[in-house]
């Protein structure tokens, strides 16, 4: 019950900041803002100085930050806060707690890289860093270590891949020979690999959350573009063609919210819990784009419409943390072996 | 907390009675309607006796005065222990309840009631062949001569009507005014002279509904539910009683038979096909979807939250769940679902994945139709204007 009201009190606070009709603000002062709100705060461990909140708060920032499109880096820097904070080898542990829940941002790759290495020299690419160029390290997080690399080190490229989605920015961050500091190993082995799948649990969780967020105000939009719009004497929302169609996504988008908002009050969801549900609601916030667009008729391809801005973060969702294909198989793979 | 505690107090009992007491073949003494009903009354009075077949009743009910969170509680186990649904008893136990309770006459409800617990069976006289989505259009007719009502027309889509001992019937007193205005509510004894019920066959090879035919019926004055001209409203007032349980245990049947096509998987050798397993997945999380809103929907009525058209989110969501459940099964199962096989009745997850996909439609078109739901979040929760009223060709 609790939970219940601290999540209405989050979607409040996060709908005064950030309101859904000043779509897309400026980064660097959503930036500032989220951390004098303090929202970095919200998920850390309560031992680590955070406030210890489950899954559900920060799913309530992410679904505001979805409605506003917002551009600020909060789905990357609340999972590293997080790893952070649980980090079990990570040297001056408190020091980083400190400047990451104060403003100093530690991004992290929301799509598979390929940095393989000898030893402790490293090489290879991180794709999909969001805003690396406002970050001062990348979390890289492979089989069997976790680290923390400074963006600026000898080794280090960074380099920005312009986006459909301007809503966004994705950077490549490519390792050659780069050598590991030793302070900045945050876990080894199985402490690694624990870390890295809180790591991608929470982000994965967050694109979800981000995405219904997104598929409820576009779609109120184009109910409310449909009002308006009138042709043939009437306005257009009054043909049941079109009314059909609207209640269609309002009943897509009402039943994932109800799996979103069930799953993030269950801690021990698996991976591929996660990723059904990810999967899903990527796929319903696609979807509800590429009609908005249709309901909206040639005004919805034009670029001072907001409809554009919707779809191309909405299949930028689709992509990142891994694809509906490959949830849906190990969604898939983990049902026939409970089935057995 | 307490609560919770109490709770988990019923659970544990619900639980261990169904163990001890739930049948175990029940589907397979299911095969002809006649053995469907046999093993529904038998259920019903067992859980009748145990205490739990009308938990939302009142307190001076044997099992009744129980919370929504305790219903709850009671259908999920039944659903989890895969027993069979109450459908014969739906009508009596739900609709007629809640009609005599919230309308009835204190001499209604005593005659009635304790004979519904009993076993007596209802059915539903309400849509007519030219009254389906457009109820209010409905045009049996009633006339009033001395203390009876002399009735005459037809109703359809009766369920199980053949088999039921009273009929709630819905029908025109005046065809003055707005038509919801001349309606009236009457309870028929379905053993009057003039009444003749004939089943209708569904392309699934089952009999689940009936017509029925009124030729100068005489139902007494007595019989009718509420004033005469205020049937629309009686019928309004009840309709939701159900309060989301149905749904809500239907879904977690549904999510609990995603094994079946689990099974089809491997019968057929299609364990590492990537393209199967993502389809599996995908439906799995649709399943998910549909519990979960089903849940939700229950969750907060207990709280006493409900907004406009949720109803119809929970209904279209788990009705377009149920069809993709029944397309999956029918697909992988391939040509041998072709061929005729035994089915099951009282259950819509059987793996007879044609006779499942034909009687998904149950839930599209049956208790106000996915077109019908769509109008209302459309209206409702979308607040788009409404069509204007009268048709100009």
């Amino acid at each position: 019950m609790g939970a219940v009201i601290e999540r209405q009190e989050l979607h409040d606070a996060a709908q005064k900041a950030f309101p859904a009709d000043a779509l897309k603000p400026n980064r660097d002062e959503s930036w500032k803002l989220v951390t004098e709100m303090g929202w970095l705060m919200l998920s850390l461990a309560e031992d680590a100085g955070g406030l210890g909140l489950g899954r559900d708060s920060a799913a309530a920032i992410h679904y505001e930050m979805g409605k506003a499109l917002g551009t600020a880096p909060l789905i990357p820097a609340m999972a590293t806060v997080q790893a952070i904070g649980a980090a079990t080898d990570l040297a001056d542990q408190a020091g980083w707690i400190e400047r990451v829940t104060t403003g100093e941002f530690v991004t992290t790759n929301l799509s598979a890289g390929d940095v393989t290495g000898d030893g402790d020299a490293l090489s290879g690419t991180l794709p999909a860093v969001p805003d690396a160029d406002m970050a001062s390290h990348v979390m890289l997080a492979n089989p069997g270590r976790a680290a923390l690399v400074p963006l600026d080190a000898p080794g280090v490229t960074v380099t920005e891949r312009p986006l459909w989605d301007e809503s966004r920015r994705l950077f490549d961050v490519t390792l050659d020979g780069y050598v590991l500091d030793p302070a900045l190993v945050m876990a080894t082995g199985a402490a690694a690999e624990a870390l890295t799948r809180r790591l991608k649990g929470e982000m994965i969780f967050a694109l979800a959350a981000d995405s219904l967020g997104g598929a409820n105000t576009i779609l109120d939009l184009t109910v409310e573009y449909l009002k308006t719009r009138k042709q043939f004497d009437r306005p257009l929302g009054m043909f049941q063609a079109l009314q059909h169609r609207c209640a269609d996504l309002k009943v897509l988008i009402g039943a994932a919210e109800a799996l979103l908002w069930s799953r993030a009050m269950q801690p021990d969801a698996t991976m591929a819990e996660i990723g059904g549900l990810k999967a899903h609601a990527t796929e319903v916030y696609r979807w509800v784009c590429e009609e908005a667009i249709q309901l909206h008729g040639g005004v919805g391809l034009t670029e001072e419409m907001y409809c554009h801005l919707f779809m191309k973060r909405a299949n930028l969702n689709v992509q990142l943390g891994g694809n509906a294909d490959l949830w849906r198989e190990l969604v898939g793979r983990e049902a026939l072996a409970a089935a057995e | 907390m307490s609560e919770q505690t109490d709770l988990d107090q019923l659970r544990s009992q619900v639980r261990a009675w169904l163990d001890a007491n739930k049948p175990r073949d029940w589907r397979a003494l299911s095969r002809t309607q006649d053995d469907f009903v046999k093993t529904q009354r038998d259920w019903f009075q067992k859980l009748v006796k145990a205490g739990y077949a009308i938990p939302h009743w009142p307190a001076k009910w044997p099992g009744g005065g129980r919370s929504l969170a305790e219903q709850k509680v009671i259908y999920e186990e039944i659903a989890r222990a895969d027993c069979p649904r109450l459908l014969l008893s739906f009508v009596s136990t739900y609709h007629a309840f809640a009609t005599l309770h919230e309308c009835g006459t204190p001499e209604q409800q005593d005659h009635y009631l304790p004979r519904i617990l009993e076993g007596e069976t209802w059915c539903q006289g309400f849509s007519e062949p030219n009254a389906g989505s457009d109820l209010a259009s409905l045009k049996c007719k009633a006339e009033r001569k001395g203390d009876v009502y002399v009735v005459n027309g037809q109703k359809i889509w009766s369920t199980m009507a053949q088999f039921a001992d009273r009929c709630l019937l819905l029908v025109r007193t005046s065809s003055d005014g707005p038509k919801q205005a001349g309606i009236t509510y009457l309870l028929m004894d379905m053993k009057s002279p003039g009444v003749t019920v004939r089943p209708i066959h569904q392309i699934q090879g089952d009999e689940e509904f009936a017509e029925i035919f009124l030729d100068n019926v005489e139902i007494p004055v007595s019989e009718r539910v509420g004033e005469e001209g205020a049937g629309w409203a009686v019928a309004n007032a009840t309709l939701a009683s159900e309060r989301g349980l149905t749904l809500m245990e239907l879904s977690y049947r549904m999510r609990g038979a995603a094994w079946r096509i689990a099974e089809l998987i491997r019968k057929n050798g299609r364990e590492e096909d990537a393209g199967v397993l993502r389809d599996f997945g995908k439906l799995v999380t649709q399943l998910d979807v549909a519990t979960a809103i089903a849940d939700q929907f229950l969750e907060n009525r207990i709280k006493g939250i409900e907004g406009a058209g949720d109803a119809s989110i929970v209904k279209n969501t788990y009705a377009r769940a149920l069809r993709d459940y029944s397309l999956l099964g029918l697909r992988l199962g391939g040509l041998d679902e072709q061929y005729v096989k035994p089915i099951t009745f009282g259950d819509l997850n059987t793996g007879n994945w044609m006779a499942d996909f034909m009687n998904s439609y149950a839930w599209t078109i049956a208790g106000g139709s996915d077109e019908v739901q769509r109008k209302i979040i459309a209206e409702k929760m979308l607040g788009m204007p409404k069509e204007p009223k009268g048709w100009v060709l």
